[in-house]
C-alpha cells in the first residue's frame, strides 16, 4: 500500500508541475491574503504573535482547499479515476497518495507564507526554528489527512465542490487552535514541553481523523 | 405505505405529552425554583439553555448513529432521520447560543466569551449548518447518500476535539455539573429534569413530524413518476 | 428579569417558527399528495 500510495503521490506532483501551474494559486491567495491583513494595522505598528500565527494559517486551511482540488480535478480532466478504481491498487492507497501529494504541495506554499509573514507583519520566529518545523509538520498532517477525504468528495461534482469548504473551515478549527497556540508559545520561548497538551491535541486529530478516512475514503470515492 | 397512516396518531400522542410537559416545566421554572441568589432571576434562563443544548448534542450524535446505519444498510430512511436529526439540533444548538449570549451578558456583562462549552457549540453549529447546506444543495448526485452519511461521522468524530481545544485555550463557564450537587437546591433540580424531559419531548416530536414530511415528499415524488410513466405509454 | 424575558421570547419565536415552517410544509405537501392521488386514479 505504502509504494502504491508513493507512486500516486509521485505521479500527481509530476502532473502538478507539468502544467507549469503547481500550486501557484494557492501561493498567489495565500500572499494576497497575508498583504491584505498587513492593512490592517497602522503603519509601522506590529501584529502580536498570536495575530499573525493566525493569518499564516488560516492562509494555510485557504491552500489546502485550493490544492486538493487541483489534485482531485487530474483524475476529472484525464478520466482515469474508473482506471484507478479498476485497477488492483487498494482504494485506501489512492487517499494516502493524494495526501502526501497534498503535504508536499502546501509546505512549499508555506515556504512562502512564512517569509511573507516576517515581512508584511513583522512575525518574530523566535529562536526555536526545529520545534517550529515539527509544528508546521504536524499540524499540516492533520490538514492534509482532512483535505484528502474531504477534496475526494468534491471529485466529479462541477461547482458544487466549492460548497464543501463551509464544512471543511469549521472541521479544521480544534488543529488551527493548536497550530496558532503552539506557534505562539514556541515564539515567545517556551520548551517543548510545556506545550505538550496542545502536541497531544494535534497528533489526536492527525490520528482520529487518519484512521476515519482509512474507514470512510472508500465510501467516497466511487466510480458512477 | 402503513408507517405513515399510523404516524399521524403517535404524532399527535407525542405532541399532547410535550405540551403538557412543557406546561408543568413552565411552572417549574417560574413558581417552583426558588431565585439564586448571586445570579437572581436571570439564573432562570438555564431552565431551557440546558435542555436545548443537552438535546441538541443528542441530535447530533443521532446523526453520527443514522449516517453509519446508512453505509452498514444503504437504506435510504436512514439518510432522511440523519437529515431531519441535523435540522433539529441546528435548531435547538442556535436557540441553546442564543439563550447562552444572553445569560453571558447579564451575568458577566459580554454578549460574547471564549468558553469551551459555548464554543463547541458554536463550532458545531457551523458545522450542522454547513452539512444541511450541502444537503440541500444535492451535493454528490447519485453517491449523495453515502457522502452524506461520511459527513455526518467526520462531523461528529470532530465534537471532542473541538471541546479539547477550546478548553485548553481558557474557560470561564459556571461548572453546573462539575462538582457534585453544583450548588443547586433540590426544586431547582426538579425544575432541570422537567424541562430536560419536556425538551426531549419536543425533539421527538419535531423529528418525526420532519420525518413524516419527508416521508410525504417521496409520495409526491413517486405519484409524479407513475403518472409521467402512464402518460408515455 | 428583562433578559430572562427576552431570552424565553426567542426560544419560543424559535420553536413557533419552526413549528410553522413544519405545518405550511406539511398542508402544501399533503395538497400536493391528494391531488396527485386523484390525477393519478383518474387515468
Amino acid at each position: 500500500m505504502i509504494s502504491s500510495s508513493l507512486a500516486i503521490a509521485r505521479k500527481d506532483l509530476r502532473l502538478a508541475f507539468a502544467g507549469g501551474q503547481g500550486p501557484v494559486q494557492a501561493v498567489l491567495l495565500g500572499l494576497l491574503l497575508v498583504f491584505i491583513f498587513s492593512l490592517s494595522a497602522a503603519p509601522g505598528e506590529r501584529f502580536s504573535a498570536q495575530q499573525a500565527m493566525a493569518i499564516f494559517w488560516l492562509c494555510s486551511s485557504f491552500g489546502v482547499v485550493l490544492i486538493f482540488s487541483l489534485l482531485f480535478r487530474f483524475e476529472e480532466e484525464n478520466d482515469t479515476a474508473t482506471a484507478l478504481l479498476l485497477s488492483p491498487l487498494p482504494v485506501q492507497s489512492l487517499w494516502l497518495g493524494k495526501t502526501l501529494a497534498g503535504l508536499m504541495l502546501l509546505l512549499l506554499c508555506q515556504v512562502f507564507f512564512f517569509p511573507a509573514a516576517l515581512v508584511f507583519l513583522g512575525l518574530d520566529p523566535g529562536s526555536n526554528p526545529a520545534g517550529l518545523v515539527l509544528m508546521v509538520l504536524a499540524v499540516d498532517v492533520g490538514l492534509c489527512v482532512l483535505g484528502g477525504l474531504i477534496g475526494a468528495m468534491g471529485h466529479g461534482q462541477g461547482a458544487k465542490d466549492a460548497l464543501l469548504t463551509i464544512i471543511v473551515f469549521p472541521l479544521q478549527i480544534p488543529i488551527l487552535l493548536g497550530g496558532i497556540r503552539i506557534g505562539v508559545g514556541l515564539m515567545q520561548g517556551t520548551p517543548l514541553g510545556g506545550l505538550a497538551d496542545w502536541f497531544g491535541l494535534v497528533m489526536a486529530f492527525d490520528a482520529v481523523f487518519a484512521g476515519a478516512a482509512l474507514f470512510l475514503f472508500p465510501h467516497v470515492f466511487r466510480g458512477e | 405505505m402503513g408507517m405513515f397512516r399510523i404516524y399521524p396518531k403517535i404524532l399527535m400522542i407525542l405532541a399532547g405529552a410535550s405540551m403538557a410537559l412543557m406546561a408543568v416545566g413552565q411552572y417549574a421554572i417560574w413558581y417552583h425554583a426558588p431565585e439564586e441568589l448571586t445570579m437572581g432571576l436571570v439564573q432562570k434562563i438555564f431552565y431551557f439553555h440546558l435542555p436545548l443544548a443537552w438535546w441538541s448534542f443528542v441530535a447530533f450524535f443521532g446523526v453520527c448513529v443514522s449516517s453509519v446505519m446508512v453505509l452498514w444498510t444503504g437504506r435510504e430512511h436512514w439518510d432522511v432521520l440523519a437529515g431531519v436529526m441535523a435540522e433539529v439540533g441546528v435548531l435547538f444548538s442556535g436557540l441553546a447560543l442564543v439563550t447562552g449570549s444572553i445569560w453571558g451578558r447579564a451575568a458577566w456583562n459580554t454578549w460574547w466569551t471564549w468558553d469551551p462549552r459555548l464554543s463547541t457549540t458554536l463550532v458545531m453549529w457551523f458545522v450542522y449548518a454547513g452539512y444541511l447546506v450541502l444537503r440541500s444543495a444535492d451535493v454528490g448526485g447519485t453517491k449523495g447518500a453515502k457522502m452524506r452519511a461520511v459527513l455526518g461521522i467526520v462531523a461528529f468524530v470532530d465534537v471532542p476535539l473541538v471541546f479539547l481545544s477550546a478548553r485548553l485555550w481558557r474557560s470561564i463557564h459556571p461548572a453546573v455539573l462539575a462538582s457534585k450537587g453544583g450548588g443547586l437546591e433540590p426544586e431547582m433540580w426538579t425544575a432541570v429534569w422537567i424541562n430536560v424531559l419536556a425538551w426531549g419531548a419536543l425533539f421527538a416530536t419535531l423529528v418525526l413530524a420532519r420525518y413524516h414530511g419527508a416521508g410525504l415528499k417521496r409520495r409526491v415524488e413517486a405519484a409524479l413518476i407513475r403518472i409521467q410513466e402512464k402518460t408515455l405509454q | 428579569m428583562n433578559y430572562l424575558f427576552i431570552a424565553n421570547a426567542c426560544v419560543w419565536l424559535g420553536v413557533g417558527g419552526y413549528v410553522l415552517f413544519l405545518a405550511r410544509q406539511h398542508s402544501v405537501l399533503e395538497r400536493r399528495v391528494r391531488q396527485l392521488e386523484i390525477l393519478d386514479g383518474d387515468e
